[in-house]
């Protein structure tokens, strides 16, 4: 009896542990992708790849909240409590150096070499924006840049061309909008409530007459006249009915809802819209939309705004080298080229934006790497998160003219000269 | 003619209740049955123009939706009873033991709702992964009710400070234990407060979000507040279909109220306000 | 005296024992879930513990302490704080009271008022933020709607006016908490004898008299409850705020627990958001002292 219970025990241990080993075999990656326009889908679709290709790996995405918001407080709850569940993060790309500030993820240079050599393939803004002190912080996923689209159909009509520089778009707008004579036309529209496109909205007429924000090392270089210059470009327009008078109150959605309803000539917004503006069942604009780079300042040159998401590799994960491998396979050319064909995501490198299978799915993309190419990165800093707060409160109160130009910068200057230095 | 004045009054005075309860929910119910063109469209439109029930099938199939209603309703239905039951005890021994230090006993517990959560949320996180509870009913059944216990521990003191002793002197005279009185006599005389206590806790559980979101974030085990930001995106806000689960997400909470407001407002005692 | 075992303790307790046995639930719940956080709350409130430096925490004593004294956003936001719970406390007492004596008026069916009376807590609160915000929408929402109707054509920009906006937050405010506070009072309002109403009727008093004499006075320990979370929920208000105007324009309409999120979630500064909610916790606690003073001593 003893005997046989002996035997019966060693067999069941055995066929456990037989029963285990492919599981103790495998790694399990986790992988935090974001919310729906980060495109859970198609990330699963290249996981799937991977995991085919290198069977001893599987991986689970993990959804936080819906927005960027919800998703900042998902991670820093986690990463605060050191948690090692999810070993790769999907983060914005203004992002990289606060969180190599905050520790929280690891260095790439041992797993995708040093960052000249790492970096080089993608666009040089991702050279800047991912590299913090000579470390690999981040691996780009998809970018993004902000356009203007405009309706094609309207300038042809009142025979105007795609205007160089804001007095023309102005002028082309009051044009278009006395022409049409709806009272609900809207000349341009831009985001102005306090969410992180503001801070493209303060960047955008600044940037564009040559200045810059911060120094390579960081330092605060504002330009406080220039700046002054640039919100009240917004403001002027608000004057002279060419912006909505409650601009503090939109919100990226909004304007390509408004779009879509036919009540806006100029827009600007992010890469997304072209698909909103273009497939969407409900859109009365369908066939009249035109994108190009935005305008200049008069004397400025163009500049646009870029964004773009970033795979990181936790700094509490127990799998850094197999989550590396991965981060490599989800940042490189041919990922870029999958998620440009299928999703419209713009591609992290040149290269891919001739590519014939991605020009095929989104045409656009040959006119608007230009625009990426010479797009720029909001500023670089451990603390991005005050330096957000505090250009876009201040942005959208100078916008629902609670605060004057002079003040808003003023107080942007006083606040964050202490944070970069 | 007096009579009439005063039906006509109440009358009136219902309308305002129900417009000021119902409207909110008439909207979100109304803006579900729209397209999201029509929600931007100047003059604004209050009746859908052309009702569609695709916003539904849309929240339904976008996410788990029933899935996240169950897991909704086990949180929220266990911390309810579970802060009942440890409520019930504590406000018991406050209201009615002699106990030195009552009122500080009191104090504490109240105290303990006056830090924002968000400031006590990675300990908890922590706490919870070192008893390894993420993604668990527990994870969430027990803060949940460390969250309701001020309110339900005042609230039951209150009632219990409310009812005579001497209903439960006469029962403990006739042999019945402390606790025994407790369970017979002055639980029910205080109904509309443990009523009350649950509704509220039941409520609050249900509409939690901040710990939800950062500890049950696995799919499984997520609740309904967290599923429901998820129909928006980085810039995406689909009005009417996050409405369409609202109502999902709201008609189960109504249905439970109005089943139990007849056991808050209904009590055994002889209660009531002459009309 | 004789030695009680602890057994025989546990059949027939004293006072002391019973009342440690049915508040040890209470405090086992209590010591796992908060007194480790705010433990850790308050010793981080004495560090530098400022992530973006690399996450090591430095002593500083009572520096952070200092610094919030001096701070002007601290007192922007305590002040619109307090300015928030003055005005929607005794606002969500009225508004509730005079709910739940509707809602207790002999109806044929008294379910649809009841539901009306409590549906508003039932919608969760971030949502009732937002949807609020449509409302007051400048150009999609209700209000200005309604107002256009009766003649004024300039559309009003609610969120964007800092009083404008406190007002619009206000308004949702005491809409949502006079539910919960109905909610109390109407069950608080079951436990008034009818007999003392019969009594004051025959004895010739008016409906007010009656209402002032015996129903405050029987209502008044439900009224200090429901007075006292409200008060401490008032302090610590987010949700409404942060959807409607993500504390705008500027800063107008920050309060205390927003400051606390964003220092904690968004400048990742943990030294200083744990000061400031220790703060908070003063604040609350001077508050609601007096309320509770009085809760404990009736018996």
């Amino acid at each position: 009896m003893q005997r046989r219970f002996t035997l019966a025990t060693a067999l069941a241990a055995a066929a456990l542990i037989f029963a285990s080993l492919p599981a103790l075999a495998q790694t399990q990656l986790r992988v935090f992708s974001g919310g729906q326009n980060q495109r859970p889908d198609l990330m699963r679709k290249l996981f799937d790849q991977y995991q085919k290709a290198n069977p001893g790996v599987s991986i689970n995405i993990e959804t936080g909240g819906g927005t960027s918001e919800l998703q900042r407080q998902y991670l820093s709850t986690v990463l605060n409590a050191k948690d090692s569940t999810i070993d790769i993060y999907l983060i914005d790309i203004v992002n990289p150096a606060q969180y190599y500030g905050a520790g929280w993820l690891e260095p790439l240079n041992a797993y995708v070499g040093e960052p000249s050599v790492a970096l080089k393939p993608y666009l040089p803004v991702y050279a800047t924006s991912n590299v913090v002190d000579g470390k690999v912080a981040a691996m780009p996923a998809f970018a993004d840049a902000m356009f203007m689209y405009y309706r094609k159909d309207l300038l042809e009509k009142y025979k105007i061309a795609e205007p160089k520089t804001w007095d023309e778009l102005v002028a082309s707008s009051k044009k278009i909008q006395a022409g049409e004579g709806r009272s609900n036309l809207q000349g341009l529209s831009i985001q102005g409530a306090p969410i992180e496109g503001a801070v493209c909205t303060f960047l955008l007429p600044y940037w564009s007459q040559g200045k810059d924000f911060n120094d390579a090392s960081g330092k605060l270089t504002l330009d406080r006249a220039a700046a002054s210059r640039g919100l009240q470009q917004w403001l002027n327009m608000v004057d002279a009915g060419v912006i909505k008078k409650n601009v503090a109150e939109v919100k990226t959605p909004d304007t390509v809802n408004e779009f879509k309803a036919g009540q806006v000539v100029f827009a600007i917004n992010w890469s997304w819209a072209w698909d909103r503006l273009n497939d969407d069942a409900d859109s009365q604009v369908r066939g009249k939309v035109g994108v190009m780079a935005l305008p200049a300042v008069a004397g400025g040159k163009s500049a646009t705004c870029v964004g773009g998401w970033q795979w990181a590799v936790s700094a509490f994960s127990k799998h850094k080298a197999e989550a590396a491998r991965l981060v490599k396979f989800m940042a490189a050319p041919e990922a870029s080229r999958f998620l440009a064909a299928q999703g419209s995501l713009l591609p992290t490198s040149l290269a891919v934006y001739t590519d014939p299978e991605v020009l095929k799915a989104a045409p656009w993309f040959k006119d608007a790497a230009k625009a990426v190419v010479a797009g720029r990165s909001r500023p670089m800093s451990r603390d991005y998160g005050q330096v957000s707060d505090v250009i876009r409160t201040t942005t959208s109160a100078v916008l629902a003219r609670t605060k004057t130009p002079d003040e808003g910068v003023g107080e942007i200057s006083s606040r964050l000269a202490r944070v970069m230095r | 003619m007096k009579l009439f004045d005063a039906r006509a009054l109440r009358l009136i005075a219902a309308g305002l209740v129900l417009i000021n309860g119902f409207f909110p929910a008439l909207w979100i119910l109304l803006s579900s049955l729209k397209t999201e063109a029509e929600l931007v469209s100047k003059p604004i439109s209050y009746w859908p123009q052309n009702p569609t029930l695709a916003n539904y099938v849309r929240a339904f199939n976008d996410q788990p939706l029933p899935h996240y209603l169950l897991n909704s309703a086990l949180v929220a239905i266990g911390s309810t009873l579970l802060s009942l039951a440890v409520a019930t005890l504590a406000a018991y021994a406050i209201a009615r033991l002699n106990l030195k230090r009552r009122q500080l006993i009191l104090t504490c517990i109240v105290a303990s709702s006056m830090f924002p959560l968000v400031t006590l949320l990675v300990p908890i996180f922590e706490t919870m992964r070192t008893l390894g509870l993420l993604n668990t009913y527990t994870a969430l059944i027990l803060p949940y009710t460390v969250l309701n216990l001020p309110v339900c521990t005042l609230v039951l003191v209150s009632f219990f400070q409310g009812i005579p002793r001497d209903l439960e002197n006469a029962a403990m005279i006739d042999g019945c234990t402390r606790l025994g009185a407790l369970w017979r006599v002055v639980l029910p005389l205080a109904a509309p407060g443990v009523f009350t206590a649950g509704i509220l806790a039941f409520v609050n559980a249900w509409d939690e979000f901040l710990l939800a979101l950062s500890l049950n974030s696995s799919a499984a085990m997520r609740t309904l507040p967290v599923g429901i930001t998820l129909y928006q995106g980085e810039f995406a806000f689909p009005w009417p279909i996050i409405s369409a689960a609202l109502i999902v997400a709201i008609v189960p909470v109504a249905v439970l109220i109005a089943l139990f407001q007849e056991r808050v407002v209904g009590g055994l005692t002889q209660g009531g306000l002459k009309g | 005296m004789t030695k009680q075992g602890w057994l025989d303790r546990l059949r027939d307790p004293s006072e002391k024992t019973l009342g440690l046995l049915l508040l040890a639930p209470a405090f086992a719940l209590l010591a796992l879930i908060v007194v480790y956080p705010i433990g850790r709350l308050i010793f981080n409130s004495f560090y530098d513990l400022r992530l973006s430096g690399g996450g090591g925490a430095k002593f500083v004593g009572l520096e952070n302490y200092a610094l919030v004294w001096a701070d002007a956003d601290f007192w922007n936001a305590t002040r619109n704080t307090v300015l928030i719970t003055v005005i929607t406390v005794p606002g969500a007492l009225v508004v509730g009271l005079a709910l739940a004596l509707l809602a207790n008026l002999p109806f044929k069916r008294q379910w649809p008022v009841r539901l009306a009376l409590l549906l508003p807590w039932a919608l969760p609160l971030s949502f009732a933020g937002l949807i609020f915000a449509w409302f007051f929408h400048t150009e999609y929402g209700v209000v200005n709607d309604l107002l256009r109707r009766v003649g004024l054509t300039e559309p009003t920009m609610w969120l964007l006016r800092p009083p404008l906006a406190m007002a619009a937050i206000c308004l949702t405010i005491i809409w949502k908490t006079s539910s919960f506070m109905a909610l109390i009072l109407l069950a608080g309002l079951q436990m008034i004898p009818k007999s003392l109403y019969e009594a004051a009727e025959v004895d010739g008093a008016s409906r007010w008299q009656q209402f002032w004499a015996i129903t405050i006075p029987m209502l008044m320990p439900s009224i200090v409850v429901a007075l006292i979370f409200r008060t401490i929920t008032a302090l610590q208000t987010f949700d409404i705020p942060y959807t409607m105007t993500k504390g705008g324009p500027g800063n107008a309409t920050e309060t205390l627990a927003m400051l606390i999120h964003k220092t904690t979630i968004d400048y990742l500064d943990l030294g200083y958001g744990s000061t400031l909610a220790v703060c908070m916790f003063v604040l609350s606690m001077l508050v609601t002292a007096l309320y509770l003073r009085r809760v404990g001593q009736s018996a």
